[in-house]
């Protein structure tokens, strides 16, 4: 089941039945009247089928094993996320405090006196942008 | 004489102050992101894209020009010294790198910074002859030639930018589906927006842009977990006059090359360097050293590099149509400002192509400047190391999306992106043609549903008008020879065992 080529074929089949089968809900209309269903359902048709053609592909070739690491992905997004709750609760220094610290355990080394000086640098860069290209940066 | 007369009134645009400010930061941050793996012009236009917002019009389009043709120059020189390649300056790595390992690096930076500024000069003539020619002819385009061209352009880049005609086609779809959601502009309805209030408007072009390539692209690098080793060699960037001399025809020819691969649907820098490598390795008057490190084998690459970067401006401007993911990007910075850019576009704002155009010579000479005498300065830039940056870039992420709408909120929707962006990649699925395709796609949708309109539903008005039916033969022609080329590998390929199932082995 580890081949990545196979769910390849099964993601794009997947997503062309997400679009797909929701657009069938919407009205057709006619060929000279197309209604809002009729251009998301020729793509997704097209999608499942190279979706398909995908998979069958998968049985004709050499398997190569699809590799995924959840670890760094997962600091990044909660890196993002942890910046956006605290931005909006507390302030934007705060947020660029934690995206700094947390995403770095996703770096090859850790150390916090380059963290203080790269979150030191980025909020003189948020300032910046502030006061002199007028963005609305809920800083404090 | 008319385009003499526009260039000077583009340079009149082009040379005040403020807009050499901005083609100064273009040229600079294009040549950093150059110099940076794993930052292309692709993330940094898309980073910077929010941040535009609060910069004059012009100025903001010559900065992120700036930008592309930039990182053109300065990937060379990650190339040469450091075999560090970017999508479009692998071949840049091989003569290049070969002249480092010689002790020739100056010759071979200095090679690549004069030719790619011959280049980008050759370039931009032909810019400001053909755009223009090419603006006429798209008046004579209608709703099914615009779909057909369309289709060109996603069977193109395609091909071009994954070699595999299924993913690159793949993504194209899945990006105009994604640029299907939200309310249909014909009938009122909404789609796909799983009634979500901030979908009703449909997703935002920054948050797929800098999840799909600024947050999956960070996480990729970080699995690498590649360390780099900064380029310490010496650098002697004057060459002699015969080393001057051989320098010339490459770059001329390059120059040709790229400004006509450049113009095509789906070319560009990439396709255009291998081009100009392989002219070079056939005609070349020093053929039998390319390869080795030889001068010429930079020279035609670089400046075709450089050259295709600049003339792929001229499908954008003259027809509305970018031919990759780039000029998609620059065509949605175009729109965010109020200007569509089409066959209308030179006569509606000539202030503004031509100083574009402009400001492209302008930014030649800067980068000239940035990327040859000032190039060991350049060189630091691999010091700095990646855990100090890739925080930087996520701080620019969540800052860019925050500008578009002043919404916290939109960081989760980058975020969501760069999940799926980062998954595209594990599958090995490029982004570059949903970017594309979610930019064209409610394009393609409009000129559809207006050509079946006005054909009372027949899908002959494809076929039987000249433009349209021509565009499409080619595209059938094309498909034709990917499946005959697949299943003629297929058939002289001897099966591997692996492959066959259990139960066919047993039944054997």
């Amino acid at each position: 089941m580890n081949d990545r080529t196979l769910v390849r074929g099964l993601f794009l089949v997947a997503i062309s039945l997400a679009f797909g089968l929701q657009a069938l809900r919407y009205p057709f209309g006619s060929f000279s009247h197309a209604g809002a269903g009729l251009f998301p359902s020729l793509v997704s048709g097209l999608l499942l089928l190279i979706g398909l053609a995908t998979v069958a592909r998968s049985r004709f070739e050499k398997a190569v094993p699809l590799e995924f690491h959840p670890k760094n992905i997962a600091i990044i997004l909660a890196s993002l996320c942890g910046f956006a709750v605290i931005s909006a609760y507390v302030n934007m220094i705060a947020g660029i405090a934690f995206m700094v610290f947390f995403s770095s355990l996703a770096g090859t080394s850790y150390s916090i006196a380059r963290c203080l000086k790269v979150t030191a640098g980025l909020i003189a860069v948020a300032f910046a942008f502030q006061k002199l290209l007028g963005f609305n940066l809920p800083l404090y | 004489m008319d385009v003499l007369h526009n260039l000077a009134f583009g340079f009149e645009h082009a040379l005040t102050w403020q807009n050499l400010l901005f083609c100064a930061i273009g040229c600079t941050v294009g040549t950093l992101v150059g110099l940076l793996p794993g930052l292309g012009p692709l993330a940094t236009i898309s980073i910077l894209l929010p941040l535009t917002y609060s910069i004059p019009t012009t100025g903001a389009l010559i900065m992120l020009a700036g930008i592309y043709y930039g990182a053109q120059y300065g990937d060379s020189v990650s190339a040469i010294t450091m075999k560090i390649p970017h999508a479009s300056s692998i071949v840049a790595c091989i003569d290049g790198y070969q002249m480092t390992l010689q002790g020739r690096t100056g010759l071979a930076l200095f090679t690549a910074g004069v030719s790619s500024f011959i280049g980008g000069t050759v370039a931009i003539v032909v810019l400001s002859f053909f755009a223009p020619m090419l603006g006429e002819v798209a008046f004579l385009f209608g709703p099914a030639d615009y779909c057909a061209l369309m289709l060109v352009g996603f069977v193109c880049v395609s091909f071009v930018t994954t070699g595999s005609l299924l993913n690159g086609m793949a993504m194209c779809l899945i990006g105009v589906l994604l640029g299907q959601i939200g309310t249909d502009v014909t009938s009122g309805m909404q789609r796909f927006t799983l009634n979500l209030d901030f979908l009703v408007d449909g997703i935002g072009l920054v948050s797929i842009a800098l999840g799909c390539f600024g947050i999956a692209e960070i996480t990729k690098n970080l699995d690498n977990r590649d360390e780099r080793t900064p380029f310490n060699g010496k650098i002697n960037l004057i060459p002699t006059w015969p080393e001057f001399k051989r320098i010339i025809p490459s770059a001329l020819r390059g120059s040709a090359i790229g400004s006509f691969l450049g113009i095509l649907p789906g070319g560009g820098p990439v396709i255009a360097q291998f081009a100009a490598y392989a002219v070079d390795k056939k005609f070349s008057k020093y053929k039998d050293e390319i390869g080795s490190g030889a001068i010429e084998g930079v020279a035609g690459q670089a400046a075709a590099d450089e050259a295709a970067a600049r003339t792929s401006f001229i499908p954008l401007m003259s027809i509305g149509i970018p031919e990759n993911a780039v000029m998609a990007l620059m065509m949605a910075a175009f729109i965010i400002k109020g200007i569509q850019p089409g066959p209308n576009m030179i006569a509606g704002h000539p202030d503004l192509f031509w100083g574009l155009v402009a400001s492209m010579w302008i930014g030649n000479c800067f980068l000239l400047i940035l990327n040859v005498p000032m190039v060991r300065y350049w060189l630091s830039v691999f010091k700095i190391p990646y855990g100090v940056l890739f925080p930087s870039i996520l701080f620019f992420c969540c800052v860019g999306t925050f500008s578009v709408n002043n919404n916290l909120s939109d960081i989760y929707t980058t975020a969501t992106f760069g999940f799926i962006g980062y998954m595209f990649l594990r599958l090995d699925l490029d982004a570059a043609p949903l970017m594309l395709g979610f930019i064209l796609g409610p394009m393609l949708e409009e000129n559809f549903r207006r050509a079946l309109l006005i054909s009372r539903g027949s899908f002959a008005a494809f076929f039987l008008r000249p433009i349209s039916g021509t565009l499409l033969a080619l595209i059938g022609a094309f498909v034709v020879w990917q499946l005959a080329a697949f299943f003629l590998k297929a058939r002289r390929g001897a099966p591997d065992p692996s492959l066959v199932p259990p139960a066919a082995q047993g039944a054997e």
